[in-house]
């Protein structure tokens, strides 16, 4: 059995780290040294498939069959999307009246969140083997600490689409608690604030003596610097007339121009979002402006927290930053007002999480006995009742693995079966719950009252709930496989298998020539449609260069090395960016005078 | 009723006498929970409502870290399932114990003498400012003055200092029981006076929740 690697799955980039003689270290993409990976996944023509740092370049030029931050929909069914994250990418009609995991549309076939999370698990497990030179087959895998159940499933169904035996999923600010814990032998309260691309959480832990317990957690799984571009890419946005704006293509370069002038305002006092001709100038100020409610959006569940610890700000003893966006000043600022304390931010926020699920494997193999994490579940767990209203069978915040029976009885005579409808979520009414699963258990029929249902949850380590019924009159009993509702089913699993057992017993070579080539198919089409189009916009000396670099391409492309095509592929790149901007800048620049002309 | 110190059990993995433990002393399977086990017993301890509480979590983290899941990753299915119901019962007894009025009420439960499924009743003592209160929460949901808010902040202050009152007491009164335990009927009318304040002191929080709320939007 070879070693068990920790991957942060993060919504805009991951990692994978594994532990060590001397601590976790996290694994670098063995063709480029790069530790983090761009959560990115690339549809090509052909059932290619490009991840990371090339599939995130594709973006501006085919932002529909590029998915970005596919963990912003994981576990959930087309109705929990917001309308915003709709409008990006093209999906399936939900069927109607039935449960029904999003689903993609790319490049004329659909794909399911965790089929295109498993091209970003495999790509990690791919550096893993390269960087210790031998099979990997199994991991620990991180989620947001607010991931509810469906959340948890998908992640876990990503990880054995990539062939990974998923043996823990950690919760986010936990794993980053063992790393900060591991380096800097903590003892005392503290809170874990840990705002990423896609999602926020806070968790508050006791450290004792190698235990971390978990004492409370809280989050917004649809909260995180994402949504910080998307408010400063409207700024720029807003110059363009309306039909540019609306274009996928222009909204992604805006956000990717967006995303560059945030990292730099947090250093910097100003910067620019440059999109084609428009550029917008932005200070800090202004940004702290756009995004002062989505930061202030981070308090309530601080407090949720603290007071779900039953501790004040004062209990607690340090603070840590996990996660790229607890960069932006606003926000340390934000974690200061809640705490009363500066944040610590000695580890890398970036790395923080990987080290901490490379911890928590080692912990698994039996590498580290004496360290141990005690976890929670983040929210209510419970079954709908009389009148739909939600009966909590498991409180949030209670400490995993657990297990609760309880006994419930019918409303109607000689009812011969029961439906069990399992929900998370903290309202009072069944229907603002989140629906987890829904199936029926046959009884024995008798007048109503008579009949005793015992229902046992158990969730496990990694927070994943299994239900079983129990007809006590007549003492069957019906263990139900709680399939969940907006999850893949078993049957779909195993043709998605199937389909990537075909990928994977195929020679790794041989599939990087082939997606080399495709890239390569891909760029020589475009650039001979725009030097065909577009010729009066060439500058002098380019055709000729354009036509070098294009030639190379197509040698390289008759061969066998790879690396040769990308080499080449990039050169081409390069060379054709800056007509490629001028051909972009005179669209929106058309766009823009049209504008003014209308305006007069 | 001790603890099932008595009990005679035989570890399912080496045959080795293993007691009550919940890990084989000689060769540290874990056991399956016997069906007699308390929350008390799964924790080691003797049937007692005084309880230590760095003790209690001393034994907890101990514990923990004998069954836990983590520690059987590579164990088989049927000693990682044991691991699985060990790790559930040490978690739902540390829960449950740790917190004076749970264990009263799981006190009660194991007794036969489960309190009122109905809810908790008005105390009798506190029926007037439990009325008071509900009308000043009415108005405050109505409309959130800083007045309105501070009256029910006071109020709110006054029934948290009463029910750490009632929670001091009812810890004397389990030290005071010496080994033995007060009864049922004293013990359930404490435990719903405490039921009652909890809940009042949730329908408070909740409506200077709204109320703060409300004032957010207002920005």
């Amino acid at each position: 059995m070879g070693p068990i690697i920790g991957i942060d799955l993060g919504t805009t980039n991951s990692l994978v780290a594994v532990l060590e003689e001397g601590g976790a270290r996290v694994l670098p993409d063995p063709e480029t040294g790069a530790a983090l990976l761009p959560s990115a996944v690339a549809f090509l023509p052909g059932g290619e498939v490009i991840v990371g740092a090339r599939a995130k370049a594709l973006a501006g030029e085919r932002p529909l069959d590029t998915i970005l931050s596919v963990k912003r929909f994981m576990g959930l069914g087309l109705e929990h999307v917001s309308a915003a994250d709709r409008r990006r990418y093209r999906f399936t009609e939900p069927r109607q009246g039935a449960y029904d995991p999003v689903r993609f549309v790319v490049e004329g076939r659909q794909v399911t969140p965790p089929e295109v999370s498993a091209h970003v698990l495999r790509e990690l497990k791919r550096w893993a083997e390269a960087a210790l030179g031998e099979t990997v087959s199994q991991a620990v895998i991180t989620v947001p600490a607010y991931f509810n159940d469906s959340q948890r499933q998908a992640t876990r169904d990503a990880g054995r689409l990539a062939g990974l035996e998923v043996l823990r999923l950690v919760n986010e600010p936990t794993a980053a608690s063992l790393a900060y814990g591991l380096d800097k032998q903590d003892e005392g309260v503290i809170a874990v604030y840990d705002l990423g691309g896609g999602t926020f959480d806070i968790s508050i832990l006791r450290l004792r003596a190698g235990v971390f317990e978990v004492l409370a957690t809280s989050g917004d799984t649809r909260l995180g610097g994402d949504d910080f571009d998307e408010r400063l890419a409207e700024l720029v946005l807003a110059e363009l007339p309306e039909a540019e704006r609306c274009r996928a293509d222009v909204r992604a370069r805006a956000r990717a121009a967006a995303e560059r002038a945030k990292r730099a305002l947090s250093d910097a006092e100003r910067a620019e979002i440059v999109l084609g001709p428009v550029r917008r100038a932005v200070t800090r100020a202004e940004l702290e402006t756009l995004v002062k409610d989505l930061v202030e959006r981070t308090a309530g569940p601080c407090r949720q927290a603290l007071r779900d610890a039953g501790l004040r700000p004062e209990d607690i003893g340090s603070v840590v930053a996990v996660g790229g966006s607890t960069r932006v000043p606003l926000v340390r600022r934000q974690m200061e007002a809640v705490f009363g304390r500066p944040p610590l931010t000695d580890l890398d926020p970036d790395r923080v999480v990987a080290l901490g699920a490379g911890i928590q494997a080692g912990i698994l193999s039996g590498g580290r006995r004496d360290m141990l994490l005690l976890d929670v579940v983040p929210l209510s767990l419970g079954i709908e009742t009389m009148g739909g209203v939600f009966t909590r069978l498991v409180d949030r915040n209670t400490t995993i693995p657990t297990s609760v029976k309880e006994t419930f009885t019918t409303a109607v005579d000689n009812q011969t079966a029961v439906d069990i409808h399992v929900l998370q979520g903290e309202r009072e009414l069944a229907s603002d719950n989140r629906s987890l699963a829904r199936f029926k258990i046959p009884i024995c029929p008798l007048p109503a009252g008579v009949p005793r249902v015992e229902v046992t949850f158990l969730i496990d380590a990694n927070g994943i709930l299994s239900v079983t019924a129990t007809d006590l009159r007549t003492g069957h009993e019906r263990s139900v496989e709680v399939k969940p509702s907006y999850g893949l089913g078993e049957t779909e699993i195993e043709r998605m298998l199937e389909e990537s057992i075909d990928h994977a017993e195929e020679d790794v070579r041989q599939r990087q020539v082939r997606e080399a080539r495709v890239e390569a198919d891909m760029i020589l089409h475009a650039t001979r449609e725009s030097l065909a189009r577009e010729a009066r916009l060439l500058a002098d000396g380019e055709w000729e260069r354009i036509r070098a670099a294009a030639a190379a391409l197509e040698q390289a492309r008759a061969g066998e090395d790879y690396l040769a095509i990308r080499d080449a592929v990039e050169t081409l790149s390069r060379e054709t960016e800056p007509f490629a901007r001028r051909i972009m800048d005179r669209s929106l620049t058309e766009a823009l005078a049209n504008r003014r002309l209308a305006e007069l | 009723m001790q603890a099932a110190e008595a009990t005679r059990r035989e570890c399912w993995k080496c045959h080795a006498e293993s007691g009550a433990a919940l890990v084989c002393p000689r060769c540290a399977a874990v056991q399956p929970l016997p069906a007699d086990a308390d929350l008390f017993a799964v924790l080691g301890l003797p049937r007692q409502l005084a309880l230590d509480l760095p003790d209690l979590e001393r034994r907890y983290h101990a514990a923990s870290r004998t069954v836990h899941p983590d520690r059987f990753q590579t164990a088989g299915p049927r000693e990682r399932e044991f691991s699985l119901a060990a790790s559930a019962a040490v978690n739902r007894a540390y829960r449950t114990l740790r917190d004076p009025v749970a264990r009263g009420r799981y006190w009660l439960e194991l007794y036969g003498a489960r309190l009122g499924d109905g809810g908790p009743q008005v105390p009798p003592a506190i029926a007037a400012e439990v009325f008071e209160t509900q009308e000043k929460l009415e108005e405050l949901r109505a409309a959130a003055s800083p007045e309105r808010r501070r009256e029910v902040e006071a109020l709110r202050d006054g029934f948290t200092g009463r029910l750490g009152v009632l929670r001091d007491a009812l810890c004397a009164l389990y030290a005071s029981a010496n080994g033995g335990a007060p009864s049922l009927d004293e013990l359930k009318c404490r435990l719903s006076e405490i039921a009652y304040l909890r809940t009042l002191l949730g329908d408070i929080e909740d409506a200077m929740g709204e109320g703060l709320r409300g004032t957010d939007h207002r920005h």
